[in-house]
């Protein structure tokens, strides 16, 4: 086995805290990403799914209030938007490029690619940056693949081509990995080394695994607004002591309704009590990592001691 | 009582009977005087290797490597801010995967123990026995000591054969026990530790592939809550607790905190004695040896 193929996607250690530094001295980064799917299943984004009312409250409540409130609190924010909801409401998207949001990829459909080969996966991944470039005016300079409500687990499926094809097709960013809770290089090849900057991800802050989940058919949900709340507060409070990097994932369909809209607002108006917080949008973020903290210096690819042995897993 | 029912219930009491006598707890276990109550702060040191096992997705060994990247060390930093050893119970393919932190945890004086090869048993005996040693080895080429401690369920034979004194999985006593295999021999130390106190069940989504359904989405606060409430009623009774910890799960920073605090409140009250696993073990074969025969 070369390397630790099949087990790591990064160097061995991450960032210590003392060796993170934000622009202008800034405390702490806070990306707040926002997924305008509407619920689907690994197919991605069928008809049936656009026309539930979840859906109309999403795409055309949900998103007004996620953006007044973004708005009141002088914050930016990333959209990761599916290709297909791009055409589909292509107001909404300059409604939130207006607002001086960013609009990355997410997929054509935010289907499960991790069936695909790679042919088919690189089709789709075209298709969706072509789409997006056409309607915002600019290619996408980052991608999403996040989890949905019934995916088995909460981490975003993609297939073991999905970083490469990023890379050939000039993605800056990957907007969700879950080795690191800071910006970091996913290494695709270790030779070269060619790797894919890697923004954090992880479903404890994330809103749709808290507000009435599990969804109707796997059981009957609960809403759990204050465990959300406490994790993000609790995240965010540790992460601006380490000087490191908080980030959250929100949906229109679910956070943008009535009460849990007040989960947003506390948080946001904790937020506003600590000075020193960059709130970049992910695309400035990966800018200035990049530009700081490239993978030729940052990365520390140790030789692998791994041995291959009969009777056990390679 | 039909004598199918007799059959029955002859069969059940032969099964609790000589369950149970293959245990032996420690009636007149006492501490080292000044001492109410051990705490084991344990690391299961697992990374992505249970989830390679069984087969899950890249992103899900990704949620694992995070463990090995950055829980590890925030692990090591918060017993170090303590003053306090504790003990990582490591598989040994993590020693190829992560020597670094492996290193660092060894020479701050935390204990190295086994925690299988590569997280798993395998069934065939022989490959067994191949992995229990591949696992040992592994630890002794990157510290250069053996294991004697292990939290695994490898077979009690091969263990006390490798030179193991202790384990540390089940819970069928607050304090620890002794306990031989089904052939009433190969005698071990367990140091119990309970699964609701391990953050594995309360922080880790589709844990052993449970998918949504099992929710294990607590925050930290209340996990907290219950901890709390476990050492002090172990407390009070003067008993002991081992605390499970997973540097992918525990080492993220909103967990790292709740530790600290957890820590703190336990620290501050009289004859908490927080030691390694080894240390309690080498205590209680001392002075509360298993019996003879």
């Amino acid at each position: 086995m070369p390397w630790k193929d099949g087990y790591t996607t990064s160097d061995e250690k991450s960032l210590a805290d003392q060796e993170v530094r934000w622009p202008e001295g800034k405390q702490c980064a806070c990306v707040i990403v926002i997924d305008l799917s509407v619920a689907s299943g690994p197919a991605g984004i069928t008809p049936a799914d656009l026309t539930t009312a979840a859906s109309q409250f999403g795409t055309q409540v949900g998103v007004r209030s996620l953006l007044e409130m973004l708005q009141r609190f002088d914050m930016t924010a990333t959209f990761a938007v599916p290709a297909v909801i791009a055409e589909l409401y292509p107001a909404t998207v300059r409604a939130i490029l207006e607002h001086g949001h960013e609009v990355a990829a997410h997929g054509f459909k935010h289907e499960d690619v991790s069936q695909l080969d790679k042919d088919q996966e690189r089709e789709r991944l075209e298709a969706a940056t072509a789409s997006l470039t056409r309607i915002t005016g600019q290619r996408p300079a980052g991608w999403y693949s996040l989890p949905r409500q019934r995916d088995p687990f909460a981490v975003g499926t993609i297939s073991p081509h999905t970083i490469d094809l990023l890379l050939d097709a000039g993605y800056e960013y990957m907007g969700n990995g879950l080795a690191d809770d800071m910006p970091y290089y996913w290494v695709t090849d270790v030779q070269t080394p060619r790797a894919l900057l890697t923004l954090p991800y992880y479903y404890h802050f994330d809103d749709q695994f808290f507000l009435m989940f599990p969804p109707p058919g796997l059981g009957s949900g609960l809403e759990n607004p204050k465990p959300f709340l406490t994790n993000c507060l609790l995240e965010f409070d540790a992460q601006y002591k380490r000087g490191r990097y908080f980030s959250m994932v929100l949906h229109p369909h679910i956070i943008g309704f009535g009460h849990r809209i007040r989960i947003l607002e506390a948080l946001f108006s904790h937020l506003q009590d600590f000075p020193g917080i960059w709130n970049p949008t992910a695309v400035q973020c990966a800018h200035y990592w990049q530009a700081h903290y490239p993978a030729r210096t940052t990365l520390h690819l140790e030789p692998s001691i791994w041995q291959d042995y009969p009777g056990s897993l390679s | 009582m039909t004598s199918t029912m007799q059959h029955e219930l002859q069969e059940l009491r032969e099964a609790a009977e000589s369950y149970g006598a293959r245990h032996v707890h420690l009636a007149h276990f006492a501490y080292p005087p000044g001492i109410r109550m051990a705490v084991n702060l344990t690391v299961d040191f697992d990374a992505m290797l249970l989830r390679r096992a069984s087969n899950e997705p890249p992103m899900q060994l990704a949620k694992g490597e995070f463990g090995g990247r950055v829980g590890i060390w925030r692990l090591l930093e918060l017993f170090a801010s303590h003053s306090m050893h504790a003990t990582i119970f490591t598989p040994g393919r993590i020693c190829e995967l992560y020597p670094q932190a492996v290193v660092a945890a060894a020479r701050a004086g935390h204990e190295i123990a086994d925690h299988m090869w590569e997280h798993r048993v395998p069934k065939e005996r022989d490959l067994e026995y191949d992995h229990l040693v591949k696992s040992t080895q592994a630890i002794v080429r990157i510290i250069g000591r053996r294991p004697v401690g292990t939290r695994s369920h490898h077979t009690p034979a091969f263990l006390t054969q490798l030179g193991y004194i202790y384990t540390s999985t089940d819970t069928a006593d607050h304090l620890p026990y002794y306990v031989a295999d089904a052939q009433h021999q190969n005698v071990l130390l367990n140091l119990p530790f309970h699964y609701a106190i391990d953050d594995a069940m309360f922080f880790n989504f589709g844990w052993i592939g449970s998918g949504p359904h099992g929710q294990r989405l607590a925050d930290p606060e209340s996990v907290l809550e219950i901890w709390w409430d476990a050492f002090q009623s172990l407390y009070k009774q003067g008993s002991y607790l081992n605390v499970c910890l997973h540097p992918f799960i525990s080492g993220r920073a909103l967990r790292t905190a709740m530790l600290d605090r957890f820590i703190t409140r336990m620290q501050a009250l009289p004859g908490v004695w927080f030691t390694t696993c080894e240390t309690l073990a080498r205590y209680c074969l001392e002075h509360f040896p298993p019996p003879r025969g």
